[in-house]
């Protein structure tokens, strides 16, 4: 994936609402259906099958600084390393490589800038300093894409354990709802405008 | 009745290329009327089941199904002088299924206007662009505007500047959500006039169908209910159920083969397993939208068409049109939840048509949206709309408040027919099937640009006006890079020399071919173009049916 596809596909969400990006493919229905199968039993273990545990803890170091855990849960409650590991062995499969290069550069960054390779023993300040240099680059735009991915997902793909994500937004996949939907349309029901 | 099963020797009457907006149309209707049809569609036939609120995999992993990854590249290119590059999503965005995209679209139908089909007499000429009048009038199409209200099943309310129609609606508007309780009230605030957004969604329950239940995913995703008015729920079962139509789903058309007489004689196609067959038909109907459909007659050049099938005025692929889009932000006090329901409930159309004196053609029409689609994973994948770093614990508080506080005012434009705006073969990247791929080269016309920032303008106004905070707009100042509109492209017209259908969408110079689609499309109204793509598909399918009656297929 590269950071183009995500900038170009991050602004084309943004005009989204209109023309153009209002149609889109539907994936082939098997593989669907046998992607969700697969997941729900991979999840039900939590182990990991992509990622070893080391490369796990050091992308859900990064991913909770992207999604914190603070007042609200965060990226590690969410089960965003899970989703990770998932994606990153099918449909992501490709980013693999260069997101271990990414990791393996910043973890030297770390070892000359705070004598530890371990990003996941950084302090908070030390990885967001880290981060905030590398903001713009391919490697932090690929993780920034697969924790927001991995946050706010269809929980059976990993994410959005016990729907974090969604409560976190008051996002609600209720299949249906009634009037009135927001405050706004529930005055105009009473006063007509 | 069974579906009509028919071997591909055996010459039907039609033989119709795609089943979206246009072709689920022309297929029940020629069906329903006794002739023989077989309807060729390159996507599968989803049924109910198929249906999901998944996200991840519906947007974000789209390419598994046909962007590139999936063996179906594109290129684009802004202008002619330049090598098109292949994109990581393809710029030229329709769905893959029967149905076609109408499974997919938020069913905004606006009817075009009469000063849509005369624009060019009334304006005068526009230089350097093949801006022209429709050879038929609002009048004409108008009957089947309506016919497009009772078959297909819309809702909405006569607005005060809306077209003269000789029936209402069959179903009254869906219900007003508080994102349109604010554009309304702006709107007032102005002076200006916001109502009742139309749709081609049922907000009660119709000819058997379900109404609403306002899940919010509407946008890029298959109504669960059926109530979205698609061809694939309100007429492809039709077509099947008169025991006149084979619908052949997984079956991509390779050539339209003609004879020495220069008459279509069969139709050649790919099966799901690449195992090649030809059908033979009296005459064929191409319907697989403002891309695919030029694209097939380019395809079928022999050494009678050179330039490609149907293309002696040499404007097959030629005129593409987008439309533009802009979406200015606001946030509010109150929550909006604009995730709920439909995409839009109202809509302003004061500025149709803008002033010509301030030196620029254009107009267009400002609905209310969420700001992403309403969806949780591409909301929050956005950088922050409004400010900040798009990441951290401050990120993550904007959007646990935005999500459900912020709504969009969003401009539907323009576009201009221009000449080098097209889609063409590309001369290097091949896809799966090993056709050239669609390229396309496109730069919008800078009366189109000025347009969509005459709408931002107006849409900032409006988000002050009812107190919006934190308004941030958003357009592709650059010009735009891709587009779901697909118009233009065999545009219809009297003269064969500067057009590629007549004004029955009969091809000029193929007596027994017709294109019906967004590619008949002379100009690109204001932004909402399927509702008129299907009352011409209504129109064409009338007069081939009185055509066939005579003979003159």
């Amino acid at each position: 994936m590269s950071k183009s596809l995500i900038t170009r596909r991050d602004f084309l969400r943004s005009i989204s609402d209109s023309a153009r990006h209002s149609l889109v493919v539907l994936s082939l229905p098997s593989i669907a259906l046998a992607t969700q199968q697969a997941r729900a039993a991979q999840n039900a273990g939590r182990n990991l099958v992509n990622l070893n545990s080391n490369e796990a803890a050091e992308l859900e170091a990064i991913a909770a600084r992207i999604m914190p855990t603070d007042e609200t849960p965060g990226a590690r409650e969410a089960g965003v390393i899970y989703f990770m590991d998932n994606v990153l062995g099918e449909e992501r499969s490709e980013v693999l490589p260069a997101l271990r290069k990414g990791l393996s550069d910043l973890q030297a960054v770390a070892n000359a800038r705070f004598g530890s390779d371990l990003l996941n023993s950084l302090s908070d300040a030390d990885l967001d300093t880290l981060l905030a240099e590398i903001e713009d680059s391919s490697f932090f735009g690929t993780v920034r894409y697969l924790t927001i991915a991995g946050m706010f997902t269809n929980p059976v793909h990993g994410g959005n354990q016990e729907e974090i994500g969604w409560q976190l937004i008051g996002f609600e996949d209720n299949h249906a709802w009634s009037p009135p939907f927001g405050y706004y349309d529930a005055e105009y029901m009473e006063t007509g405008e | 009745m069974a579906q009509a099963e028919f071997s591909p020797g055996e010459e039907v009457d039609f033989v119709v290329v795609g089943s979206g907006a246009a072709g689920g149309i022309v297929a029940r209707e020629l069906a329903m009327a006794g002739l023989k049809v077989v309807v060729l569609e390159q996507g599968p036939y989803l049924q109910l089941a198929d249906y999901t609120h998944d996200e991840w995999l519906i947007n974000e992993n789209e390419e598994l199904a046909w962007g590139p990854k999936k063996g179906h590249p594109q290129t684009f290119r802004k202008y002619e002088h330049e090598t098109a590059q292949v994109m990581d999503d393809d710029p030229l965005t329709y769905a893959h299924n029967v149905g076609g995209s109408s499974h997919h679209f938020s069913g905004n139908f606006w009817r075009f206007r009469p000063i849509d089909f005369m624009e060019r007499s009334v304006l005068g000429e526009i230089p350097g662009t093949n801006f022209a009048d429709w050879p038929i009038s609002y009048d004409e199409l108008e009957p089947y505007y309506t016919k497009v209200d009772w078959e297909i099943g819309l809702s909405g309310l006569q607005g005060p500047w809306d077209p003269p129609r000789s029936r209402d609606y069959p179903l009254p508007p869906l219900p007003v959500k508080s994102s349109g309780v604010l554009l309304e009230r702006a709107a007032k605030a102005l002076g200006l006039t916001a109502y009742p957004e139309p749709h081609a969604i049922l907000s009660q329950p119709f000819n058997g169908r379900a109404g609403c239940i306002h899940c919010g995913f509407c946008l890029g995703y298959a109504c669960e209910v059926g109530a979205k008015s698609s061809t694939a729920t309100a007429m492809i079962p039709q077509a099947l159920a008169s025991g006149n139509c084979e619908l052949r789903p997984m079956s991509t058309v390779a050539r339209v083969e003609t004879n020495d007489s220069g008459r279509v004689t069969e139709v050649v196609y790919w099966d799901e397993n690449g195992v090649i067959h030809s059908q033979k038909a009296k005459a064929a109907v191409l319907c697989a939208n403002g891309a695919e459909t030029p694209r097939l007659l380019l395809l079928s050049e022999s050494s009678q068409f050179p330039d490609g099938l149907a293309n002696g005025s040499g404007m097959v692929g030629k005129n593409l049109m987008f439309n533009g889009a802009t979406s200015t932000a606001g946030m509010f006090e109150h929550p909006i939840n604009a995730h709920k329901s439909v995409p839009t409930t109202r809509v302003i159309h004061d500025f149709y048509s803008i002033d010509p004196s301030l030196g620029f053609y254009g107009g267009g029409g400002i609905d209310e949206r969420h700001l992403a689609r309403g969806l949780p994973m591409a909301f929050a994948m956005q950088r922050s709309r409004f400010s900040g770093r798009s990441w951290g614990s401050e990120f993550k508080n904007q959007l646990a408040h935005e999500f459900t506080h912020a709504c969009s005012f969003s401009g539907h434009t323009t576009s201009l027919p221009l000449s080098t705006n097209n889609v063409t073969l590309d001369p290097t990247v091949r896809d799966k099937w090993g056709r050239p791929a669609l390229r396309t080269t496109y730069m919008d016309h800078p009366d189109d640009l000025a347009t969509m920032k005459f709408f931002v303008d107006r849409a900032e106004e409006l988000m002050e006006a009812i107190g919006g905070t934190n308004i941030h707009s958003r357009w592709d100042e650059e010009g735009q890079t891709g587009g779901a509109h697909l118009l233009g492209t065999c545009r219809m017209g009297d003269d064969p020399d500067s057009s590629v259908v007549d004004r029955y969408n009969r091809a000029h110079d193929v007596p027994n071919l017709f294109m019906v689609d967004g590619s008949s499309l002379v100009t690109g109204g204001r932004g909402q173009p399927t509702m008129t793509i299907m009352a011409l598909a209504f129109r064409a399918a009338d007069h081939m049916i009185q055509a066939a009656g005579r003979g003159e297929i």
